[in-house]
């Protein structure tokens, strides 16, 4: 049975319903994100878990208890909010203890609590610093704390590293995973950075129009999505224009060149015609045994991006993008050259609308 | 590239200056000529002596504060939900908070007479201590706009709605959510609120004469007409009264959480 699950969650504002159906289970100590633009309901979802937000249809329980009507101070849930929300008025220290305050724990088991958490975040040394004196990362690591100092049920991290720099946003991540992993805790996460949740999640829902295009691992959603959007979201995708060749259901036409499929052809509509999804980095200019199917092409655009060179192949009337690894002795393509681009078989898609 | 004096700005701003400098100097320099052929405080010592400035200055000090009180309990509360759950009708409220600069203090009082009157189903004017209620509510609705800009200013400033949610996510209830985390972070803000209620109020004449209080307004009012030197005396005083809490309010605005109320002057030794 599922720790966390959302059942048929509906939630309308006036006219406009922001989630549509939306159902999830979540096992326990299982980190799950929510990835999607802006727009798609998954903040709204994962407000409603929290409790801020009351479904207007739907069930929600967490490990087994129904907390759909539940006011937010019953749920025993930690949330970490993009904006960091430390109180003001407190300090580092005053700040963590605040929930084990209303939890009726005494001086001492605060005490304890309160220092194990900033040896978990690593500022031991910060207890006194008011959250003006911090920061973002900083702040951001406090407010993680706070949230797990009453061992919540579930952790619920919304958008919590959008207002902190690049740098900053990597290895802040990999703590909240290695914390996350060393508490065992339930977590979902609200992202709309496909790196971000590509890195950090045992498995993503790929949010669209308030409904859940595809749950699945990473690796799933990556190199098998399910849907055009999921796969234009996650990820650079070529989507290539096809016509089924009659004389096999293996081979398609695509920009008047053959190309034979691993798999025949299922989500062709009545008159032949299919997308078909390639990801750049299936193809290379280099041919090998593996890469069985080549596309011939003229060279219509060469962008250097330092570790890689993105190119541009005109097929017919399809462009194709691909990108190859910059070194020095590399000499890219010009543009108006004829070239060809190699890939394998099976690393060809279909994508339905 | 040198910067050149701005003698325009600075000479604009003196001759502006000088509206109110000039009479505040006037007014001291009048209420130091009490005694005959020298100047002295003894204008300032008449007052002080005075056993009706005294008894009226503590009545309007207890009003006063009895009104912050009551305008806190209802202000910050109604301020706060305002922002968290009728966001839209924060226009109205505003609105509202600011009819008492627009309907006069007579107009106020007459009204409060014939609702409150000894005819009426609350008779308050019937008894001292039932006028003295009055007054403070007069005195809670005249601080209104004040008290209520002040407050919802100083709730704009931070992010109640998540500074809420946060709380609740960590198990507080709503009246814990607003005395250990609003509360203290618009402190500020009511502190502000706070001394300018105490300032409308202190020297407030209208209600409290047409109400017949004891209070300092009709004081002052009184001895204007009575004495000559003593009222710049009072003048000077209100005034210095008057900067004193711009200067506390300033002090309260801009303090944070944890920081010293002044700089640390002595330096730490090292052993």
């Amino acid at each position: 049975m599922s720790f966390l699950s959302i059942t048929n969650a509906v939630k309308t504002f006036g006219t406009n319903t922001v989630v549509k159906g939306f159902d999830l289970s979540v096992q326990k100590g299982e980190f799950v994100s929510f990835l999607g633009p802006s727009g798609c309901g998954k903040t709204t979802v994962l407000r409603m878990i929290a409790g801020f937000e009351r479904p207007t249809s739907g069930k929600i329980t967490i490990d087994g208890r129904d907390v759909t009507d539940a006011a937010p101070n019953k749920r025993r849930i930690g949330m970490v909010f993009q904006a960091y929300a430390l109180f003001p008025n407190m300090n580092v220290f005053g700040n963590i203890a605040f929930g084990l305050k209303i939890a009726g724990l005494d001086k001492a088991a605060v005490e304890t609590r309160v220092r194990e958490m900033l040896g978990l975040i690593g500022l031991a040394n910060l207890a006194e610093r008011y959250p003006y004196e911090l920061s973002g990362g900083q702040q951001q690591r406090v407010a993680l704390a706070r949230a797990l100092a009453p061992k919540p049920q579930v952790l619920l991290l919304d958008e919590p590293l959008s207002a902190l720099d690049a740098k900053i946003r990597v290895s802040l991540r990999e703590e909240i995973r290695a914390i996350q992993r060393q508490l065992g805790i339930t977590t979902v996460f609200v992202t709309h950075d496909q790196e971000e949740a590509m890195s950090i999640s045992d498995r993503i829902v790929v949010m669209n129009g308030g409904r859940a295009d595809q749950i699945g691992t990473p690796s799933e959603i990556y190199n098998r999505p399910r849907t055009r959007f999921v796969a234009g979201f996650v990820g650079t995708l070529n989507v290539l224009k096809a016509q089924v060749d009659n004389r096999s259901p293996h081979k398609v036409m695509v920009g008047g060149q053959v190309v034979e499929l691993a798999q025949p052809v299922e989500t062709a509509d009545a008159t032949g015609h299919l997308s078909l999804a390639l990801r750049p980095e299936a193809l290379s200019l280099t041919p090998s045994e593996t890469r069985n199917v080549t596309f011939e092409g003229r060279v219509e655009g060469v962008n250097f991006m330092g570790s890689v060179i993105r190119i541009r192949l005109k097929v017919g009337s399809e462009i194709i993008s691909f990108d190859m690894f910059n070194s020095p002795n590399l000499v890219p393509p010009s543009i108006g050259q004829t070239a060809s681009a190699h890939f394998a078989s099976r690393d060809a898609f279909e994508i339905s609308a | 590239m040198k910067k050149t004096f701005p003698v325009a700005a600075v000479l604009t701003a003196l001759f502006a200056a000088s509206f109110f400098i000039v009479p505040l100097i006037a007014t001291f320099y009048f209420s130091l000529k009490m005694t005959r052929g020298e100047l002295g405080f003894a204008a300032y010592a008449s007052v002080f002596n005075s056993a009706a400035f005294l008894n009226t200055i503590v009545y309007s000090t207890v009003a006063s504060l009895i009104a912050i009180l009551i305008g806190a309990v209802i202000i910050v509360p109604t301020a706060y939900w305002v922002r968290l759950k009728v966001p839209k009708l924060r226009p109205v409220v505003e609105f509202i908070s600011l009819l008492p600069l627009i309907v006069p203090p007579v107009v106020l009082v007459f009204g409060y007479i014939r609702l409150f009157g000894s005819n009426s189903w609350l008779p308050l004017t019937s008894s001292a201590f039932g006028t003295d209620v009055l007054l403070v509510i007069g005195y809670v609705v005249l601080s209104m706009p004040y008290m209520f800009r002040a407050v919802d200013n100083g709730m704009a400033a931070i992010d109640i709605t998540t500074l809420t949610e946060a709380a609740e996510s960590l198990g507080a209830s709503r009246l814990r959510t607003i005395t250990t985390v609003i509360f203290p972070n618009v402190r500020a803000a009511i502190i502000s609120g706070a001394f300018l209620t105490f300032s409308i109020s202190l020297g407030e004449f209208v209600l409290a004469s047409l109400l017949n209080r004891p209070a300092f307004g009709p004081y002052l009012v009184q001895l204007g007409q009575d004495r000559a030197y003593e009222p710049a005396a009072l003048a000077i005083m209100s005034f210095g009264f008057t900067w004193g809490c711009m200067v506390l309010m300033q002090l309260f605005a801009t303090k944070k959480p944890g920081q010293r109320w002044l700089p640390r002057f002595a330096q730490r030794t090292t052993p």
